[in-house]
């Protein structure tokens, strides 16, 4: 067996052993799941080359598995979450009973997203997709909450999405005669003019609903926020990213090549825009650190299908890198979400405050990972808006522009919330006992967030893989450096220009910083948040001057005839109607054992006295 | 560094002239026009005995990156100029960067409201929430006016909108009067003068986030706010009435400009912060967009 089934086969079969494992002694479910995760992921950095390919012949089927540039560049953000995750759930989950269950689904997940990038035939690629929907089905559903209204909706849409893509499988194969993926996209144009329509509309489809693009979202700030923090970092960060790979695939491969194609990318594009600004408003108005979270990666995904919609190559550059960035600053913020939850209890913004001395290291990481998704410089989320912006406006799409610089202002305001939600504002005396997370959680965060501080300063790090990738799939290279069209680097060769700035920020602000801090440090006593001026009184013990509760009121006063409409009180009304329908049908099959026997007895008597005409 | 002393001064001085201009329209003497020299002065002298941790020592020090780095970033005088200090106030200046100053405006407010959210004083917090919410409104004009501007000339340089200006020898406040317009109007935001500045409304809260704050951290506030005025003025005279030859053109100029807010902001009365956010998502939004079909079509 070569490296490739080797490590799937390791990941299903981790999953069932570890569940096994966990159930005789929860230190050995720890380890086996480590392993589970950790040893695959190792061989599969270490020994698995690109375009090696595998074939394996199983009931049947022909299945062929390889690794492709392509697959590569979002293999590093699954794996490289999968082993953080792996050793962040480890203290995350002690204690709590369904420990078992959430290894299982985790090994699951990740082995089978492996499955999804590696996969080169339609059918393995819809196998994974399958066990990748549910098993994050059952995350979400692990602690038993909300089964109905947000697990069943999830499935639903996924179930929607799959079945597309199905469709449109059997379709090619029936037209095209293969199942592999490099023979439908060669031969696209064999295939009638409605066919090569329907197809691509299928599949995206289905791309567009595991990247909660507007209007399939409606299953994603419910899913996100109920499932374990731990698994949502891997939900937001690498799940999502598996409708982005489908959506580049079909939209270079495919929808290039129609004549009216730019019509699907630009209401794609439209689509991804209204989904950046939308979601974001939204998130501005959540009072739950899960949910405005899971609103902002809706909004994200949003900025990431502009840049492949737009399809130019520093936007697909610009797209390719917010990927892997967005992956790193979500992962690391829902981990801190995670982290308060374990030590405060809840996550709600109106009882959780003051936090800031009290996990000091959680809030680093907070902060390093919300400064990179505002997208400020020097941090990584910059650089990718900023050849987003170059992108869009060498490419003439101006209101696009402005739509996403809405959104990025509006960003600034969940990100405040977020950070002064939990960490700064009044520290009140109930929240004394708080103490920081273990170090298994905070490394990991750290991790993540240092990460998004080095892909801003060194952004060339991740600009081979993206290249190789880009020139995959059809994109030809200026002199083989796909960034020289980028104002950031042409200007200085290969060095980023952007490197004396961040020197000068850099120096400035220590410069202050010790400037303010230094001549009086003898004499500057600290203070609680109880001894402040609010206008010569100070506040008593017993006061509580939080202010939580309807923190941006003015502005979601200013944008309330656009909160008045919601997406998902359409689909609310859609699936009351089908009620409807079936409380009539339930006149007809009414379960009662009786009338189907009035039935059998009716259609028998109909049979005989028609007997003459209906056998001759 | 020369060009920060500058802006430094310029900034301080214009502060105080505001403050005479202020009080002669309000019937009164006022201070005198180096007043703010002298509150810089005395408030860099006062140590202050308290502080609320490590945060509120970082807001400060974020709200000054913003304003050095912004100056750093916009071309003070036409480079090559033909004054004798010209080189005095080269700086780093490189292509596209409309787009990275707009990012870097918005860090050091966002620097502030993390150092006033450690104080924990409420009306710090009710502040910052009033000034983020003011800011989406004026953004979107404000966008719209520099992408009307970056559709008609096709870059995002502001040495090359000032080179345009020169070859062409008009001022692209006349070539495309509604970004002007439209600008201006956003700019009324940025500065926080009446009707925008409920964000830091003295006698409701406590001048907002700059509430908790004094010696020190107050004179770097002072002159970070000085200096940003000074940047926000010049590059929109780089941008509309083009750039500035010497010193004393560059002086006349952005204090015209800065008129504008000033005097229209002494007779002001107050907006609310969704009456702010309102007004500028209406006329100068619309007007926005007649900037950019106009940069369109013509």
């Amino acid at each position: 067996m070569d490296m490739l089934t080797l490590i799937l086969v390791i990941f299903l079969g981790g999953a069932i052993v570890t569940w096994i494992g966990n159930k005789l002694n929860p230190v050995i479910g720890d380890l086996l799941f480590l392993a589970a995760v950790i040893v695959p992921s190792g061989m599969f950095f270490t020994g698995v080359g690109v375009d090696s390919t595998t074939t394996i012949n199983a009931l049947g089927l022909t299945l062929t598995w390889g690794l492709s540039p392509l697959s590569y560049l979002f293999s590093l953000v699954v794996v490289g979450l999968g082993i953080l995750l792996a050793i962040y759930s480890v203290p995350f989950m002690k204690g709590n009973e369904r420990t078992g269950a959430f290894y299982f689904n985790f090994i699951l997940s990740i082995g089978s997203m492996l499955g999804i990038l590696v996969s080169k035939d339609w059918v393995s690629f819809f196998i994974f997709w399958e066990i990748m929907t549910w098993s994050s089905y059952l995350m979400v559903i692990i602690n038993g909450k909300d089964v109905q209204k947000v697990g069943i909706k999830y499935f639903v849409f996924s179930a929607i999405g799959a079945y597309a893509m199905l469709m449109a499988m059997v379709v090619m194969n029936s037209q095209l005669g293969s199942f592999m993926l490099a023979d439908t996209f060669n031969n696209f144009q064999h295939m009638s003019a409605g066919y090569q329509i329907l197809i691509p509309l299928l599949l995206l489809l289905a791309f567009g609903v595991k990247s909660a693009l507007m209007p399939l979202h409606v299953w994603a700030p419910g899913a996100y926020s109920n499932a374990p923090m731990a698994f949502t970092s891997v939900f937001s960060g690498a799940l999502s990213k598996m409708g982005i790979y489908g959506m580049v695939l079909v939209m270079i491969t495919m929808v290039n090549q129609l004549p009216n194609g730019s019509i699907i990318r630009d209401v794609v594009a439209w689509l991804g825009g209204f989904t950046a600004a939308a979601a974001t408003l939204w998130a501005i108005t959540q009072d739950d650190g899960k949910k405005l979270l899971a609103w902002s990666s809706v909004g994200q995904m949003g900025y990431i299908v502009v840049g492949v919609a737009i399809g130019t190559p520093l936007a697909m550059l610009a797209a390719l890198f917010l990927v892997v960035v967005h992956a790193m600053f979500k992962g690391s913020l829902f981990m801190v979400v995670g982290a308060i939850e374990k030590q405060t209890g809840t996550t709600d913004f109106r009882e959780v405050n003051g936090l800031i001395r009290k996990m000091p290291w959680t809030f680093i990481s907070a902060l390093l990972s919300i400064i990179a998704l505002a997208g400020i410089p020097p941090l990584a989320g910059f650089v990718s808006k900023w050849m987003l912006y170059e992108a869009l406006i060498q490419n003439n799409n101006y209101i696009l522009v402005i739509l996403l610089f809405f959104a990025s202002t509006a960003g600034f305001l969940y990100s405040y919330k977020f950070l002064h939600g939990y960490f700064l504002g009044q520290e009140e005396p109930e929240w004394d006992h708080v103490k920081e997370a273990p170090i298994g959680m905070i490394v990991p965060m750290l991790l993540l967030a240092l990460g998004t501080f080095v892909l801003g300063t060194y952004p060339q790090l991740l600009f081979k893989p993206i290249d190789a990738a880009l020139q995959y799939v059809g994109y030809t290279t200026t002199g083989g450096s796909l960034w020289a069209d980028s104002v950031l680097f042409s200007q200085w060769g290969d060095v980023v220009m952007l490197q004396p700035i961040l020197y000068a920020i850099i120096a400035v602000f220590v410069f202050f910083v010790i400037f303010l801090w230094f001549k009086g440090k003898k004499n500057t006593r600290y203070v609680s948040t109880k001894d402040i001026s609010t206008s010569g009184e100070i506040p008593k013990e017993w006061e509580n001057l939080t202010f939580k509760v309807n923190f941006f009121q003015p502005f979601e006063r200013a944008i309330e005839p656009f909160l008045k409409r919601q997406i998902d009180k359409y689909y609310t009304a859609f699936g009351n109607g089908l009620e409807a329908l079936f409380e009539f049908s339930r006149r007809v099959y009414t379960g009662n054992g009786q009338t189907y026997a009035i039935y059998a007895v009716l259609f028998l008597a109909l049979l005989l006295l028609f007997k003459s005409n209906l056998f001759g | 560094m020369a060009t920060f002393i500058l802006a430094f001064v310029v900034g301080m001085t214009y502060g105080g002239l505001v403050r005479k201009i202020t009080a002669r329209v309000h019937n009164r003497i006022g201070p005198p026009f180096y007043q703010n020299f002298i509150d810089a002065f005395k408030l860099y002298s006062k140590t202050s005995a308290i502080h609320h941790g490590a945060m509120h020592f970082m807001g400060p020090a974020f709200l000054m990156v913003s304003s050095i780095v912004s100056l750093m970033i916009v071309p003070v005088l036409i480079p090559g100029g033909d004054s004798w200090y010209n080189s005095w106030f080269n700086n780093m200046n490189a292509g596209g960067d409309l787009v990275f100053l707009i990012y870097i405006m918005v860090f050091g407010s966002l620097g502030l409201a993390l150092g006033a959210g450690q104080t924990g004083n409420p009306n710090s917090s009710i502040g910052v929430t009033r000034g983020l919410s003011q800011m989406v409104g004026f953004e979107i004009p404000w966008v719209m006016a520099l992408v009307a501007l970056m559709i008609s000339y096709k870059t995002t340089s502001i040495v090359d909108f000032i080179n345009i200006q020169q070859e062409t020898g008009k001022w692209l406040m006349f070539e495309n009067p509604f970004a002007f317009i439209a600008a201006v109007l956003a700019m009324l935001g940025m500065f926080r003068y009446s009707p925008f500045d409920i964000v830091g409304a003295p006698s409701e809260l406590a001048s907002g986030p700059v509430s908790e704050n004094g010696g020190k951290f107050l004179f770097t506030m002072m002159s970070s706010g000085s200096v940003f005025s000074f940047v926000k003025l010049t590059l929109f005279v780089d941008l509309f009435m083009g750039g500035a030859e010497n010193l004393v053109i560059l002086v006349i100029k952005t204090f015209a400009l800065y008129m504008i807010p000033v005097l229209y902001g002494i007779v002001s009365p107050r907006y609310r912060t969704e009456q702010a956010v309102r007004f500028f998502w209406g006329w100068p939004t619309f007007i926005g967009l007649l900037a950019i079909l106009y940069a369109v079509i013509f």
